[in-house]
């Protein structure tokens, strides 16, 4: 029955999993108010006596009580093993409270362990850390939400300093902008995903001076509502300033990632040159050099500084695998333009025909046909890809672009179906 | 008193879990405001010079000290200043002391290049027999002696003396007397007991495991999860916790990293940021049950002059999340359920402990109340912002209760005043060391210590608990 299961939980935990279970411990474990969480442990301890006198078990009590001491009473707390109990007991003038404080099965030599078991099972409940207290305060209430989410963000910035988080924020305020904590929560796609996202990156990236925002703008391509939105890039400027906003959007990735770039991006600048591409990307091209830069000196910060960081940023960033991608989008960072090249969007054929009204918009027609004419094999799909043009400049493309060969069709619906 | 409230009801906890636990409210916060307006600095400037803060001191005192001069010595008490003194005539002088102390270190006498002095290693006093007091006012100084206590007094303090001039130019003092207390509002009647958990001296980052079980007792106690239902229900009467400074341990404040090589330092993290993290996580413990003010302290990071400005709230991103949290200044003054409280976090209280002959710092806390001044070495030997305008530090009024953190050990006492004023005196242990906290008592302005122990292993009998026979 229900009362007996405690009884079986503390036995678990103590005999079987050797823990040592202090009132609080077991109060949170099994939800339960403090003071029945110590009755309890009284009651386990009764009973495993009175059915085995030899059980190994070792109590240590909580007394509280005053005492006389220099002229006026003092009020003492103290934690004591079993076998103290009396002689502490007796030296108390009023005794205020005792209780089962732990029990575990191994003699204690000091209150150490104590101490660390309640702050393991504190840490992982700070938020609720007087929800089975006895004492309940009515004043206590959290800060308004306005207030309190700027802490939020100095929650989440480990690694950034706020103002990043602010700018974003600014960027955000126009566009898409889900609230900062999911965006933090979703994970930027990887080098190619930067790649496309720059591809569409407007000059006000450019301006913004942060890490964040090189990472973000090139993260933010990859995420779901950008894809569709790249697309509508190459469609028109409209479509260019709605891509760049949704970008812009997802430009509040975690700051982590934006440590765990800069490493990434460093094979990534020789490649992504932007200088292939034309006009929306002659605006962008500033940028990217910008970004390069940044990213090149970043990297030098980060090797110093941060690698250790960073790596565990690169471990995170590998794991992660955006909600659209499929199984055949990885993030192997090409490492060499020629890589690029054989990777580079090569639409079936079929396809070729529709990019010929794309082009009119997109930012480098004559090379990505180009580049599609020339490559026909893909085996994957990377998220951003480059290419080289006729002058040999590597551009951009945007992530849709390279997908795989499903997309095709899609690519032939949007087009109208003018394949 | 505390434990017999808690002792009023049955122990329960010794016996199998009941259907229902009790679970109590805190005390509601009747009447709180914080009047430490005058320790907040807005803009700062540091291009005055300090004679402004002496200036406006002495201005701001010589009133109190007139009046205390004519109580003490009759109205008929000649008070002039030094340019006016007669040689051989019996007078009042008002003017603020200055101790004149060999042993105190001088920066310019350790850099100055004749003298090649090696720097003073620092010591625990520096009285030397050979002080001499001076005594200043706006124009002139002239040497004090006579039956007057020149190991007791130090520098800073405003004082009316009645004696003569000497021929050699020395005025020879037949007595003195200090503003005393200023006038007390009288303290509120409350039909319940409430209390204010004084603690100070956390001393987080300091290495020491035992006082962190200590710690987290004390929050434990506080936010009702310790303890029998008597002690849990007198808890939830504790309407205000104040942390009266020096959260981080000195430990933290090592500046070995400043002299190391850049590469040897470039991975390591300063220790303040993790005894940041773990102060966090125990405010917010507190603060998710009970108000807190949080007074900075000599280690903490915050600026080192006094009055300290409060800590800043981006250090605490789980716990300012709660409105409980009030970050306040050092000194720190408020008015708790009627009750005035002015405390400090020590420092001026151990600085005059250092260039004066008295030794218990609850008679140091004493004395800065009967001379009206919480801290008459500031500036001279302890860092102070140049005001010009007003001296903060003179008591604009008497408080009900007066407490000074971070002191070797507890001691309380009830001062009464010449006009009735009655005051209690609090020296809050550092808890580091002591693990001991203090009760205040709002309804019978009482204080009672609160101490924690657990077990060690080389531990014998009680020794740890305090209550060896």
């Amino acid at each position: 029955m229900a009362d007996q299961l405690y009884l079986e939980n503390i036995d678990e935990f103590v005999t079987d999993q050797n823990k040592i279970v202090t009132y609080k411990w077991l109060s949170y474990t099994l939800g339960v108010h403090v003071n029945q969480a110590k009755q309890m442990l009284y009651d386990y301890v009764e009973r495993k006596r009175k059915e085995n006198s030899g059980a190994q078990l070792h109590v240590t009590y909580l007394v509280s009580g005053s005492l006389i001491q220099n002229g006026h009473s003092c009020h003492k707390v103290a934690v004591v093993r079993e076998d103290k109990l009396e002689a502490v007991k007796s030296k108390l003038a009023v005794t205020a409270s005792i209780h089962v404080y732990s029990i575990q099965k191994a003699m204690l030599k000091d209150s150490g362990p104590l101490f660390n078991t309640d702050y393991d099972i504190l840490k992982s409940n700070l938020q609720n850390c007087s929800k089975f207290s006895a004492i309940q305060c009515a004043a206590a209430v959290p800060r308004a939400p306005a207030e309190s989410s700027s802490s939020e963000k100095f929650e989440q910035s480990d690694l950034q300093v706020s103002s990043e988080t602010q700018a974003n924020n600014e960027l955000t305020t126009n566009g898409h902008s889900p609230p900062t904590s999911k965006q933090i929560l979703q994970q930027p796609k990887g080098i190619m995903g930067m790649f496309a996202s720059k591809a569409a990156s407007k000059t006000q990236e450019a301006n913004k001076e942060t890490k964040t925002e090189a990472k973000e703008v090139s993260s933010a391509g990859n995420k779901a509502p950008g894809k569709g939105n790249v697309m509508n890039n190459f469609f028109g400027k409209a479509a260019m300033n709605k891509l760049k906003v949704n970008l812009d959007s997802e430009q509040a990735v975690k700051e982590e990632k934006i440590v765990e770039q800069p490493p990434v991006s460093v094979t990534e600048p020789k490649l992504a040159a932007p200088t292939g591409l034309k006009k929306p990307s002659k605006k962008a091209e500033p940028v990217k050099m910008q970004q390069k830069e940044k990213k090149r000196g970043k990297r030098m910060e980060l090797s110093d500084d941060e690698t250790k960081e960073t790596e565990s940023m690169k471990k995170k960033r590998r794991r992660i695998k955006l909600p659209e991608s499929d199984s055949s989008e990885d993030e192997v960072i090409p490492d060499s333009p020629g890589d690029y090249e054989a990777e580079s969007p090569s639409p079936p054929p079929p396809a070729s025909p529709p990019p010929e009204p794309v082009p009119k918009t997109e930012p480098e027609p004559p090379s990505v046909k180009s580049s599609n004419g020339e490559k026909r094999k893909r085996k994957r799909v990377l998220k951003s890809k480059t290419f080289v043009d006729e002058e040999g400049c590597i551009g951009f493309l945007p992530r849709w672009w390279c997908r795989g060969w499903q997309f095709d069709c899609q690519v032939l619906e949007i087009l109208g179906g003018q394949s | 008193m505390f434990s017999e409230q808690a002792a009023q009801r049955a122990h329960t906890l010794l016996s199998p879990p009941s259907a229902s636990n009790a679970t109590f409210a805190r005390v509601p916060v009747s009447m709180y405001t914080n009047s430490s307006q005058p320790f907040r600095l807005g803009e700062r400037s540091f291009s005055r010079q300090y004679a402004h803060i002496y200036a406006t001191r002495l201005i701001q005192m010589r009133p109190f000290l007139v009046s205390r001069a004519k109580q003490h010595w009759g109205a008929g008490v000649q008070i002039k200043k030094l340019c006016e003194l007669q040689p051989g005539e019996k007078c009042c002088v008002v003017g603020t002391l200055f101790k004149a102390m060999p042993l105190q270190p001088s920066i310019l006498r350790e850099i100055s290049e004749e003298h090649n002095l090696l720097p003073q290693p620092p010591r625990s006093k520096y009285i030397h027999p050979d002080d001499e007091l001076v005594l200043e006012d706006e124009l002139q100084r002239i040497k004090l002696e006579g039956t007057i206590d020149v190991c007791k007094l130090v520098t800073g303090t405003v004082l009316a003396v009645l004696g003569s001039v000497r021929d050699t130019g020395k005025f020879l003092v037949e007595d003195h007397c200090f503003a005393e207390l200023a006038p007390q509002e009288p303290a509120p009647c409350l039909d319940t007991d409430r209390f204010v958990l004084l603690v100070s001296g956390l001393g987080l980052g300091g290495g020491g495991g035992e006082s962190l079980l200590g710690t987290q007792l004390l929050v434990d106690v506080v936010t009702g999860q310790l303890g029998d239902e008597g002690e849990q229900c007198s808890a939830a009467h504790v309407s205000r916790v104040i942390l009266a400074g020096n959260l981080l341990s000195h430990n933290t404040q090592s500046r070995d990293s400043i002299n190391k090589a850049k590469y040897l330092t470039k991975k390591t993290q300063a220790a303040s940021v993790e005894a940041v993290k773990m102060l966090d996580e125990i405010l917010l413990q507190l603060s998710a049950s009970v108000p807190v003010d949080v007074m900075p302290g000599e280690f903490d990071p915050t600026n080192y002059t006094l009055p300290q400005q409060p800590l800043h709230p981006c250090m605490f991103p789980l716990a300012t999340a709660y409105s409980t949290l009030q970050l306040v200044t050092n000194p720190y003054q408020a008015t708790i359920d009627g009750v005035r409280f002015l405390g400090t976090s020590g420092q001026n209280v151990s600085d005059i402990f250092r260039y004066s002959s008295m030794e218990d710092h609850l008679e140091i806390l004493e004395w800065t109340l009967r001379i009206r001044h919480i801290s008459p070495t500031a500036p001279d030997t302890l860092g102070c912002y140049p005001f010009y305008k007003t001296d903060p530090f003179i008591f604009p009024e008497c408080p009900h209760v007066y407490f000074c953190g971070n002191t070797p050990s507890f001691g309380s006492k009830i001062f009464r005043g010449p006009e009735d004023q009655r005051v209690l005196l609090v020296a809050v242990p550092d808890f580091s060391s002591t693990q001991t906290a203090c009760l205040v008592n709002l309804r019978s302005l009482a204080c009672q210590p609160i101490s924690f122990s657990g077990f060690g292993a080389e531990e014998e009998d009680l020794g740890g608990l305090g209550l060896d026979p």
